[in-house]
């Protein structure tokens, strides 16, 4: 799976979760998901937990901790595949 | 695996020790400030005490205590309902430590100095990861050390009055899921006068306050387990706000 169809599928999540209409190529790598998407922090194991089904991949408690951003998530994600 | 240095375990076993020291004095003025100012009252206080005692002889490993949230001196109030200053000052490991969000309570110097002597860890909710980590690290220390640790599993003051059974964050899943054989004193504390959230309770307020011993288990592993055994405390706990609603507010 190409960078760009995880980023796509990352995004896809993260909608579901923000606050924040997200448009078209708004979103990038450093695109933070609590400042920049309004997503609450305690929504962050929700987030990677949807990571894990949509990707087929087990995420522990400390990798999750390091998803600050969306090139974060994609990253890991990536690591993991 | 913790990442404490050795100064930060020196850091809060002498904070502790200062807690401990000055509890006569700031204890008791807070008591006061409590019984007299606010008129709070907790109508079954003895037997709350008692109960909180045979709990702590019933458990011979780390308690969380975990309660819903309605006003910012929750804290203070629970741990003045469940033991004297007495009990405290025999064992102050059942003084319980605190976990205020940072930009609430450590905005001046008399409020810094309340929460330090109180046993309180500052965290910052939806700040910096590392910050945030280190604090529950600091948790996770003090709770294998045989210490007891409060925390609002709700993450803060519920919006609605009742335990938020939605939007509740999984922090203390986390703390569960590292500290093995931990238990979770569930409590619900409750003002009669108390609607909603507020900054602190309605002067006069008679606290309700009724507690579980639950040890919350997960067949996942992980963050699905961390999820999983927070949403059984807070369901516990909605389950205590029932009981409340059907006995005492009718």
């Amino acid at each position: 799976m190409s960078k760009d169809e995880v980023l796509q599928k990352v995004v896809d999540i993260l909608s579901k979760y923000s606050k924040v209409e997200i448009e078209g190529n708004s979103i990038t790598m450093e695109t933070s998901i609590l400042d920049d998407l309004k997503i609450n922090s305690a929504r962050l194991v929700d987030i990677v937990l949807d990571f894990e089904d949509a990707f087929d991949i087990e995420v522990d408690d400390d990798d999750a901790d390091s998803v600050a951003t969306v090139g974060d998530g994609v990253n890991l994600i990536l690591a993991k595949l | 695996m913790l990442d404490l240095k050795f100064r930060d375990k020196f850091a809060l076993k002498f904070q502790h020790m200062v807690g401990w020291i000055t509890f006569p004095v700031w204890g008791g003025i807070l008591i006061v400030l409590m019984r007299v100012v606010g008129r709070y009252r907790v109508p079954e206080l003895r037997a709350i005490r008692q109960k909180y005692k045979e709990v702590k002889r019933a458990t011979c490993g780390p308690v969380i205590v975990c309660s819903n949230h309605l006003t910012k001196i929750d804290s203070a109030i629970l741990n003045w309902s469940l033991a004297s200053v007495w009990s405290y000052m025999k064992s102050f490991k059942f003084f319980s430590w605190n976990l205020p969000e940072r930009a609430n309570f450590y905005h001046s110097a008399f409020l810094k100095t309340v929460c330090y002597l109180g046993s309180c860890i500052p965290i910052d909710r939806g700040g910096n990861r590392e910050a945030v980590r280190k604090s529950l690290d600091k948790v996770i220390y003090l709770l294998k050390k045989g210490h007891t640790v409060t925390v609002f599993p709700e993450g803060g003051r519920s919006r609605t009055g009742r335990v938020d059974a939605e939007g509740f964050t999984y922090g203390v899943g986390k703390l569960v899921n590292k500290v093995k054989d931990c238990t979770v004193l569930c409590v619900y504390l409750r003002g009669h006068n108390q609607e909603t959230y507020s900054e602190i309770p309605r002067k006069g307020a008679r606290f309700y306050l009724d507690m579980k011993l639950i040890k919350p288990t997960s067949d996942h592993s992980g963050l699905r387990a961390t999820r999983d055994l927070a949403a059984q405390i807070i369901g516990q706990l909605t389950q205590m706000e029932q009981v409340y609603f059907a006995t005492s507010r009718q």
